[in-house]
């Protein structure tokens, strides 16, 4: 097949929505992530299902406005997390094609792909290992297929295999799973919807899931929901864990019929936290009892008892306890293991010590006169022993030299073009150790371009520049870049400069004042300050740089 | 003003800037929030995202008597829907305050200060 249209687009559409409600129940008991509320799989499947629905009724051979038709229903039946993000990945996948009759596989991958980025960016810190990350492999993976193939099956096959195959690794990628031992089920969500868009272009039924691989993840979300209940051990209503499977014997069933909702009704009163999996052949249950010996006799009336495991909670949530610090400690060692730095210039020991206090891998001792080469940046970058990493210059000077250590390191690295130390340390302040390195890069240069740097230094000579004119030891300052003001006296410079910098929507003015500043001089602009600002608060640190009595960072 | 928490080694005592700190990070992790903002810039209809450190400015702790009630400003991404965004972020807080600080909220509101158009 070598593309698809609006109506083949509808017919996917409902058979991965198909694929989802028959999954929903699964879904949510999955979900311990961002709230263990179990109902990602019921918000999903109502998101989906009115996305569904719209495109049902709206389906034209016009793939572009059968896409918009998926679009508006996700949106307006946008429910839950996992539904807010279904419905963004498919407004982008859907913007991308809209003047489109039909697509062919690249196009139906990059728009996969165009759907992700448009999901990613409405979100301030994405969370991986969810459905976003799911998402991201999968469409990349597809565009990758589609590169050698005209066939849009098999990229479609490409990306639901990478769907699963990024499901298994969310785990690794979000705490939380790993501790509870289940995979993301927003995450599953979605595998379950490209798994129906698949099924629906090879013309073939949907897929069975395995049911025992599936009870033990079941078990554990479980487990992960009903010990939020309590915090402590004699609150435990219900003491046994107790699992086991039954094997049905045809002259047992015949006294006794089996019917999986009747039997989940009558083993729910012997306690909580039941789950109940059947198929032809065997019934699996999980059950939180106090009287173990009573659940098992229920299901012996259907078969043979096989895999009986009985567990006592009590004791184990006293061992619980002390557990979940080691899990920390765990996390704290493999945090070593990959560093993720960020690598800044500065000059004096207070501003570097102020940024590394902000989370600064390592800071260059540069500046004004003693900028950096790029061989001290790329060997400040070795010495941390950094896989991945981010240079702030904090100087327009070291820009150059910068972007010419991220070439040359031979590890992923980006620069974020900072001119001063306040536009570094907001910078810093943005950084996300979960994020990718050009994520990072983007989010840390805008948290830059929101600061405003005020500077004040000595003049050497006299000169005029920006049309002011400089006396040899006057107290220059400048403001963001430019010089505003010049004369003998540090005060009125200062008083001048900061009623530039500060306007009536700024909240924070930070001081970092110079060596050869004392500190009641810097003392002294802070009252200054809260005298003749309204709202503004103020911090004031000893930043002991030299040449430059005072830097200062408006926001 | 603060929360305090009373057991039997003595008394535990939690300000409102540390709830507001972890309320702030609990929100931007939600999907389709793109930024706290500032309770202050209604002044101007200004929207401005503020950075990490100020997130206690886009949330109110207000303690009446001994009920907590949250108030935060948030920034909405652009094409999410909005009240399904908002609802997430009330049910998160919750969640987070709950799991850290062991405090029930009365209540969370959320006021959307802003949407961020992006170029997509």
């Amino acid at each position: 097949m070598k593309s698809i249209d609006g109506l083949k687009f509808a017919e996917m559409v409902k058979m991965g929505a198909h694929n989802l409600y028959q999954n929903a129940d699964y879904v949510d008991s999955l979900n311990v992530f961002p709230v263990p509320d179990g109902d990602t799989g019921t918000n999903m499947n109502l998101s989906m299902t009115s996305g569904a629905k719209e495109t049902a009724e709206n389906a034209v051979a016009h793939l572009g406005k059968t896409a918009q038709a998926l679009s508006k229903g996700l949106l307006m039946g946008a429910r839950g997390n996992s539904g807010v993000i279904l419905s963004q990945l498919f407004r982008g996948f859907g913007k991308h094609i809209e003047n489109e009759a039909s697509v062919n596989g690249v196009q139906f991958a990059t728009a996969l792909k165009y759907g992700v980025e448009t999901a990613y960016k409405a979100v301030m810190k994405p969370v991986e290992g969810t459905i976003l990350t799911v998402a991201k492999d999968a469409a990349n993976a597809g565009v990758v297929q589609a590169a050698s193939t005209e066939d849009i099956v098999t990229v479609m096959e490409a990306i639901v295999e990478e769907s699963k195959a990024s499901l298994k690794r969310t785990p690794d990628l979000l705490a939380v799973l790993k501790e509870v031992g289940v995979v993301d089920s927003g995450g599953q969500g979605l595998v379950y919807v490209y798994e129906g868009f698949l099924a629906c272009l090879k013309g073939e039924a949907l897929p069975e899931r395995a049911i025992v691989e599936s009870m033990d993840d079941l078990v554990n979300a479980e487990h992960h929901r009903s010990v939020q209940g309590f915090m402590n051990t004699e609150d435990i209503e219900f003491g046994y864990c107790t699992e086991f499977m039954v094997k049905f014997e045809d002259e047992k069933l015949q006294a006794n019929p089996y019917d999986e909702s009747n039997f989940r009704q009558a083993l729910s009163q012997f306690g909580d936290s039941l789950l109940v999996i059947s198929d032809e052949e065997v019934a699996k249950v999980h059950i939180h009892t106090e009287e173990p010996g009573d659940a098992l006799n229920y299901g012996q009336k259907f078969g043979s008892l096989i895999k009986i495991k009985i567990e006592n909670m009590r004791e184990q949530h006293i061992e619980i306890v002390g557990e979940s610090h080691s899990t920390q400690e765990v996390e704290k060692k493999e945090a070593v293991k990959h560093p993720y730095a960020v690598v800044t210039v500065a000059m004096g020991s207070g501003i570097a010590e102020l940024l590394k206090s902000v989370g600064a891998s390592a800071v260059i001792e540069g500046g004004q006169t003693m900028n950096p080469s790029t061989e001290d940046i790329v060997k400040a970058i070795e010495a941390v022993g950094a896989e991945r990493v981010l240079i702030l210059p904090n100087n327009k000077n070291i820009i150059m030299a910068a972007e010419q250590a991220a070439e040359v390191i031979g590890i992923e690295a980006a620069v974020v073009p900072t001119k001063t130390v306040p536009e570094g340390l907001a910078a810093i302040l943005a950084f996300n150790p979960e994020a990718e390195v050009s994520v990072n890069a983007a989010a840390m240069k805008e948290a830059a371009s929101f600061v405003k740097t005020g500077q004040v230094t000595h003049a050497v000579r006299d000169t005029s520049i920006d049309g002011v004119d400089i006396q040899k030891d006057d107290f220059m300052g400048i403001s963001g870049g430019k010089i505003i003001t010049s004369t003998p006296s540090l005060d009125d410079v200062m008083k001048t400069l900061l009623s530039s910098l500060i306007d009536k929507d700024d909240e924070i003015v930070t001081i970092l004042y110079g060596e050869d500043v004392s500190e009641e001089e810097a003392s002294s602009i802070v009252s200054y300050i809260e005298e003749h600002f309204d709202h503004i608060e103020v911090e004031l640190y000893n930043g002991k740089q030299p040449l430059y009595p005072y830097i200062i960072s408006v926001e | 003003m603060s929360v305090e928490v009373q057991n039997e080694y003595g008394k535990i005592d939690i300000t409102n800037d540390v709830i507001a700190q972890v309320v702030g990070e609990a929100a931007i992790e939600c999907y389709g929030i793109v930024g706290m903002a500032s309770r202050h810039q209604i002044r101007d209809g200004l929207t401005e995202i503020l950075r990490k450190e100020n997130f206690a400015r886009g949330v109110i702790v207000r303690n009446v008597g001994d009920e907590t009630h949250i108030d935060m400003y948030v920034v909405v991404g652009y094409g999410t829907k909005i009240s399904e965004v908002a609802y997430q972020v009330q049910s998160k807080v919750k969640y987070v305050l709950q799991k850290t600080v062991g405090m029930t909220v009365k209540s969370v509101n959320i006021f959307v200060q802003g949407v961020r158009v992006t170029n997509l």
